[in-house]
């Protein structure tokens, strides 16, 4: 009846691996998140391989590792060849992380799994949709809308909302309800029973301290160690949470005149904060308001310095500092390497604010004891020198020559060819006499002509006994009218200015810092040298949650409030998945899932429904009632057929039988004994029922744990003497009510 | 609801005044630049212009006012009124030349700023907008009302430019398009060729030691015309050591917001971005004032006004004017300028728009009289086939416009369990969200809507020390169905009548009644209590009431006289006609009705049709009434009990059958007391719901 719908895990269900799910909608396969972690284990991506060529769209919600650090590995690798949704700040954070990521490998490892073209090459399949955006798929999956909707916990996240027919499949992870200072709250609590929702239990049994208070310890803690005269660490990601950091840290300088340095350390910290900027359409209320109303750019920072090199830190300050260092697994990157320095210290602190990844250093440390020392591998590139340099230049050149070698004879080969004399006008020597229009596309054809001229000119044709210039025939063309030519060369170019300016600016999609660029461009042959080395951590950690997720307590009450018809449970430990599973299976109207790991669940709504046609008849006669955002009334109506076949539904010829009549209403107790309060009715609450006057007594019987629109109908008991006052009570009750 | 398309003064201006100063509550939309831009241009605009104080229309403090108004959105509903199919559209011309664009439906909730294609639901009003070009900000609003597209374009550019995109295409053809006539742009040159004619201008006027002066507003084109001339002076090393100014602070002061709202523009500037913020010049710096000009040499200086009436640009135009080495380049596309210009030509850009979108009705607005009557023209031999409608509204004249889009709902759950053949009945809850219907069950309600069922279950005590057994003979007596048994808990005798209601022996001395609400049981229960206290009474005499010695004609009598008060009340004209019919007249329509058998006759079907069910209601309603009356009579008499039985029996299914029309009316319950009243009172309300229903539909 309904549509069908499909949900086949990836990766990331029963443990805190990376998302990665195949929804399938009436046989239109998306991919929702293509995640990795810090380890970047293949053996991971096992599952995904085999499906990627069969997927038709890849949905991103979040722009970190977890969500999409596969999408570069898995186009190149799997041939995942499908347009990739997300928001604009999705996309940009996303590759701004993906850099960064790459960066910090390339300086450590042989990292070969995928290059920055790889990057910017997956990037291009991008479009980029924004918040509540209804985006129409066409052909394979016409008929089905696509929008993403604010879910918090990073810049740009998505709560993704699939429709076909009417039903909703919402999937929607990580999400935080809070407002942070630069996120709005997630708007999940908006939809209302959608047919299928997929959701994490990542953060199930989590509970979290008030936001203020966790903050003035947050920075408490810091202060302790500055003043101590201990540097802070803060492990961060590259371009998500750090955002957040970054504002309370500049706040809190800003409002106690604090001097000490504050540091953001990654390859890309500079070009995050300056497309941050330009993000502000897409962050918090207040932020919009303050820039709408004084034009201040919240991420102007003033206490707070970008740096996009370790060196930079080393000569920036001695004194203490803080310092926001990605990658926040401490797998690699900069963290990694001040922690190997400042681990020693006593004095020194390093603040988590996010769980580390399961397996990784950070989540070593974050174990309680926390270990005493730690094994780190060190490793660094160093240029080579000596006997293994001339060694890697000798082999250089020996591929160089074997490259030239192999060109001369491809170039022979077509020398051979354009030898005829029907080739004569693609001479390369007469390339200036009738090109001179336009002059930067002869910019571009002169430079292959001199290669040309240079390489080719003095390859000996095999027919000729000494080398010589090749000549050609220069025949002109002419008819009645003159000279035959080629009227796209007169052609005034249009894009003129535009292709100038895009010379000069370069048309890399993507900036890069002049540090990380020197390290992508240098050529310089290296290797890397690593060593492993035992910290002693002597320095103090701690974990501050951070990472803007909802807790247990909230996921339960949003979800019971949101009362999806069928839930899917995903990402999360074990114990967590199954204490959220256990809550819901106690609850009406939910059914809950979790599948494992490709294992396939049909979650195909089973609800019947037909359409039918409101006749203009029957509705002059139905009479609404309106009940917040609903209008209801009661029908009795008769089934007939249209011209066109459609069912149709009619005023009812024969009166109508009787039916047992209906109370709509939710009451509240609390509301209900303000009302009669203010209709001077002495009320009071007493062992659970409400006390009316000095006789009647009100009680509202159920299952306590159904709260909200899941429950049945309410049962609300009246009770009390034959008196006046029972039917006035009992007068204003029904008062709350509407009978159908 | 109000949307502002761009941050233009003819679009804009008046919404301080507008929110302030009038009785408008609803809901302002408009896009994160414009708003951005709006303030300071507006801030700018009050301290410029040289009106006398009483002449203002609001000031700096209304500007800010608004402006958080639109951040936490009044409540309330616009006076104007909503009428969801006909989208009305307001022009009004204040005391300025000014107007504005209304849409006006009921609002409720808080405003917020919206992102261009992002939806937006109002009461199930969707709304989103498409980018319109022309300057940062600018938008297109489509709305969709129950399925009813209109697009209002605005000021809109279908050219791409340096910074902008161009005006996008809608998805969806709109079934209204209300489009400005004053902007039907003619490219007389592609984009490249004026750009570098004004480069060549700039530059040789330069090279030979002159000044160039070009007066703009501070605003919108500008920009554009800053980003050609810095882009210009990058590629050209040799006009590095020559000044250019932008000589406005409005400029200087919006250059933030250009330089933040850049995913609003092209993919070429986001491009650009990627490298570094276009809109931070290299080779351009601001001006405040003309004391902090330094005149020596070549300079390019940007000021506004445009018009170089007064302020910067008439000054350094009076300085310069002189000099023939010196030029003043007046860029001929900045809007204003091309008003009067595109009167003379032919207004391509708007019909190619309009053909591309196809849209069934036009709306033109925005334009000179002739004007328009032009455009009217050129848009009927366009649009030869006939189909589309073109409307060319006054001021303060409405456009109504009537769609008939069918009413489709959904039912679901356990009523669609089966899908039913024709002329089968369909019974159920009809729930209207927006514009969405669906049909359910009522134990369905709070699975697929918000709204929950209450139960609601009432229990009585009634002091009675007499033996249970004579509560159960009475009852007998009266009702078809008591059956007796005995609580499961305290094991004390219990009765229930017909399964409504149950009444228990609480103690020696006390009878407790327990049943759950709905009218009926209700009315029942009234029934029980009256009777036990009549039992109470001790000494249940029989009085002799008046009604008991009425005869059956009284109350036939009676009963017409109800049915004529109730016809009047419903139709207005009624008269007894001579052969005993009922004549009743409608509108010049007549139809006769026949008391007996309710037959009528009538020439409109639609009247016949309504009479016939208003009589059939009444005639039912009358005669409970006058049957309750009787029964009542008699319990209280406690004679002809026997008699009196059936008839109550059968006035319990009377009583469902009528219950459609009373359920529809809130049941004004009366105490036990006055039974009798709330009876009489319980007719009066149906015949009260069926007034409601009636007065509903006079079309």
């Amino acid at each position: 009846m309904g549509t069908s719908v499909q949900v086949t895990p990836l990766s990331g269900v029963y443990n805190e691996n990376p998302l990665s799910y195949l929804v399938s909608i009436d046989g239109f396969n998306f991919l929702i998140d293509c995640g990795w972690n810090d380890h970047f284990d293949p053996s991971l991506l096992q599952p995904l391989s085999k499906v990627a060529s069969k997927i038709d769209a890849v949905l991103i919600s979040y722009g970190d590792m977890l969500h999409l650090g596969a999408l570069p590995f898995a186009m190149k690798q799997f041939g995942l060849n499908a347009p990739v949704f997300s928001t604009e700040p999705v996309y940009r954070l996303g590759l701004l992380t993906m850099y960064d990521q790459s960066f910090s490998r390339k300086a450590v490892s042989e990292f070969d799994l995928f290059s920055l073209d790889d990057i910017d090459s997956a990037f291009q399949n991008f479009t980029r949709l924004t918040y509540s955006q209804n985006h129409h798929l066409s052909g394979k999956g016409e008929g089905i809308v696509i929008a993403p909707h604010v879910a918090g916990h990073l810049l740009g996240g998505t709560v993704w909302k699939i429709t076909k027919d009417g039903e909703d499949v919402v999937y929607a992870v990580d999400f935080n309800h809070r407002k942070e200072r630069h996120l709005n709250g997630t708007v999940l609590e908006s939809f209302y029973r959608p047919a299928v929702l997929i959701t994490d239990a990542y953060n199930a049994l989590n509970s979290q301290p008030s936001r203020q208070q966790r903050d003035k310890q947050f920075l408490e803690t810091i202060l302790k160690t500055l003043e101590g005269g201990g540097n802070v660490l803060i492990p961060v990601d590259s371009a998500g949470r750090v955002l957040e950091l970054l504002l309370i840290l500049e706040h809190f300088w800003g409002q106690r005149f604090l001097n000490s340095p504050i540091f953001f350390l990654s390859y890309v910290s500079s070009s995050t904060i300056d497309y941050i900027k330009s993000f502000l359409e897409w962050m918090s209320d207040s932020i919009a308001k303050s820039f709408e109303t004084s034009r201040d750019n919240a991420f102007l920072m003033k206490h707070v310095t970008l740096l996009i090199g370790k060196e930079d830190l080393d000569n920036a300050s001695t004194g203490p500092k803080v310092v926001l260092a990605s990658v926040a697994s401490l797998e690699a990157g900069f963290s990694h390497d001040i922690f190997a320095e400042w681990a020693a210290d006593v004095k020194n602190l390093v603040l988590f604010t996010e769980r580390g990844q399961f397996g990784t250093l950070a989540r070593m440390l974050q174990a309680d004891p926390p270990p005493k020392a730690v094994k780190m591998t060190m490793s660094r590139r160093v240029p080579l020198v000596g006997d293994e340099l001339i060694a890697y230049e000798e082999e250089q050149k020996r591929l160089k020559r074997e490259e030239e070698l192999k060109a001369s004879l491809i170039k022979e080969e077509e020398l051979k060819v354009s030898h005829g004399p029907e080739n004569n006008l693609s001479d390369p020597m007469v390339i200036d006499s009738g090109n001179t229009h336009p002059p930067l596309d002869v910019v571009g054809s002169r430079g292959s002509g001199h290669r040309d001229v240079l390489i080719d000119g003095f390859v000996p044709p095999s027919t000729s006994v000494a080398p010589m210039f090749p000549f050609y025939e220069n025949s002109l063309e002419w008819d009645e009218f003159g000279e035959v030519i080629n009227p796209d060369d007169y052609v005034v170019q249009d894009e003129d200015m535009d292709q100038s300016t895009m010379h000069v600016g370069g048309d890399i999609d993507g900036k890069f810092d002049e540090g990380s660029a020197s390290l992508i461009l240098d050529t310089k042959p290296s290797k890397v040298v690593s060593n492993e080395l035992t910290v002693q951590v002597k320095c103090s950690l701690i974990y501050m949650d951070y990472e803007g997720r909802s807790d247990g307590r909230s996921i339960k009450s949003i979800l019971t409030h949101v009362a999806p018809l069928k839930l899917v449970l995903v990402h999360g430990s074990a114990e967590a998945t199954e204490h959220l599973k256990q809550h819901f299976l106690n609850i009406k109207n939910v059914q809950v899932y979790a599948p494992q790991i490709e294992e396939t669940i049909d979650v195909t709504s089973d609800l019947c429904a037909y359409k039918v046609q409101l006749s203009e008849k029957l509705m002059s006669n139905v009479l609404f009632k309106k009940l917040g955002d609903y209008e209801v009334a009661w029908v009795d109506a008769e089934v007939g057929k249209t011209e066109n076949d459609m069912l149709s539904i009619l005023p009812i010829s024969s009166p109508a039988p009787p039916h047992k009549p209906v109370l709509v209403g939710d009451l509240k107790m609390a509301d209900f004994k303000q009302f009669l309060a203010s209709k001077g009715v002495q009320v009071e609450f007493a062992g659970g029922a409400l006390r009316c006057g000095e006789y009647v007594t009100l009680r509202k019987v159920g299952n306590p744990s159904q709260k909200g629109g899941t429950s049945g109908t309410q049962q609300i008991i009246i009770e009390g003497p034959l008196c006046e006052d029972y039917y006035k009570i009992r007068e204003y009750l029904y008062s709350q009510f509407y009978l159908l | 609801m109000l949307f502002a398309c761009s941050f233009h003064l003819d679009h804009a201006a008046s919404l301080p005044y507008f929110l302030e100063k009038t009785t408008f509550r609803g809901r302002v939309f408009m896009t994160h630049a414009t708003k951005a831009i709006y303030k300071l241009l507006l801030a700018d605009y009050v301290k410029v212009s040289k009106v006398s104080v009483e002449d203002m229309l609001f000031d700096e403090k209304d500007i800010n006012h608004s402006m958080d108004k639109i951040e936490s959105g009044a409540q309330g509903f616009s006076l104007l009124g909503s009428c969801p199919s006909a989208v009305k559209q307001e022009r009004q011309a204040l005391c300025y030349a000014w107007h504005f664009k209304l849409i006006n439906l009921s609002v409720t909730d808080p405003y917020k700023v919206i992102d261009f294609h992002q939806t937006v639901d109002v009461n199930g009003i969707k709304f989103w907008c498409y980018t319109a070009g022309h300057v940062l900000g600018a938008a297109m609003f489509m709305v969709d009302i129950a399925g009813v597209r209109v697009l209002y374009t605005g000021d809109y550019s279908r050219e791409e430019d340096r910074h902008l995109r161009a005006a996008e295409m809608p998805q969806f053809s709109p079934d209204i398009c209300i489009i400005e006539s004053t902007y039907g742009v003619q490219l007389h040159q592609p984009r490249h060729l004026r750009e570098k004619r004004f480069t060549d201008v700039i530059h040789s006027t330069l090279s030979q030691g002159g000044r160039v002066l070009i007066p703009a507003f501070a605003l919108g084109r500008a920009q554009e015309l800053l980003l050609i001339l810095d882009e210009y002076w990058s590629n050209h090393p040799e006009l590095h050591n020559i000044p250019i100014y932008y000589a406005s602070p409005l400029a200087k002061r919006c250059m933030t917001v250009y330089q933040t709202y850049i995913l609003s523009m092209n993919e070429r500037i986001r491009n650009q971005f990627a490298n570094s913020n276009p809109f931070k010049f290299k080779h351009i710096s601001p001006l405040n004032s003309i004391e902090d000009f330094v005149d020596v040499g070549p300079s390019v200086v940007m000021a506004s006004p445009s018009g170089l009436q007064s302020g910067l640009s008439r000054q350094l135009f009076d300085m310069w004017c002189s000099d023939k080495k010196n030029a003043c380049v007046i860029p001929g596309y900045v809007v204003v300028g091309t008003l009067a210009k595109t009167i003379i030509n032919e207004p391509k850009e708007t019909s190619t728009f309009l053909k591309e979108l196809m849209p069934p009705n036009i709306i033109l607005v925005h334009g000179e009289a002739t004007e328009m009557g032009r455009l009217k023209q050129k848009l009927i031999t366009e649009f030869a086939d006939g189909n589309t409608k073109i409307i060319t509204p006054k001021n303060c004249q409405s456009v109504e416009m009537y769609f008939n889009s069918e009413k489709m709902a959904k039912t679901i759950g356990k009523m669609a369990e089966r899908t039913p053949d024709v002329s089968e009945t369909v019974n159920g809850i009809l729930v209207k969200k927006g514009f969405t219907y669906q049909i359910m069950a009522p134990e369905d309600l709070h699975v697929f809507s918000q709204l929950s069922t209450g139960n609601i279950t009432q229990r009585i005590s009634i002091p009675f020390s007499g033996a249970f057994g004579v509560i159960k003979h009475r009852l007998e007596q009266i009702y078809e169905s008591v059956e007796s048994g005995t609580d499961e808990e305290s094991g004390s005798p219990t009765l229930h009548v017909h399964e409504l209601v149950t009444v228990k022996q609480e103690s020696d001395r006390h009878i407790s009644l327990q049943w759950s609400a709905d009218p009926i049981s209700d009315m029942v229960s009234d029934s029980v209590v009256a009777l036990v206290l009549n039992i109470s009474r001790e000494v249940p005499k029989v009085i002799v009431e008046a009604e008991d010695l009425k005869s059956v004609e009284e109350n036939r009598k009676k009963a017409e006289k109800v049915i004529y008060a109730l016809l009047v009340s419903l139709f207005g004209d009624v008269k007894l006609g001579e052969n005993g019919k009922l004549i009743v007249s409608v509108d010049g329509n007549v139809a006769e009705l026949d008391k007996q058998s309710g037959d009528v006759e009538s020439e409109n079907e639609g009247l016949k049709e309504r009479v016939r069910t208003a009589f059939r209601r009444i005639q039912s309603a009358a005669w409970l009434t006058l049957k309750k009356q009787q029964i009542l009579c008699e319990i209280s008499s406690g004679t002809r009990a026997q008699e009196t039985r059936g008839t109550a029996a059968q006035l319990i299914k009377e009583e469902g059958a009528v219950n459609k029309s009373i359920s529809t009316h809130e049941i004004d319950f009366q105490r036990y007391d006055f039974l009798i009243h709330y009876l009489l009172e319980f007719g009066m309300n149906m015949c009260a719901s069926l007034d409601l229903q009636f007065s509903g539909n006079h079309v």
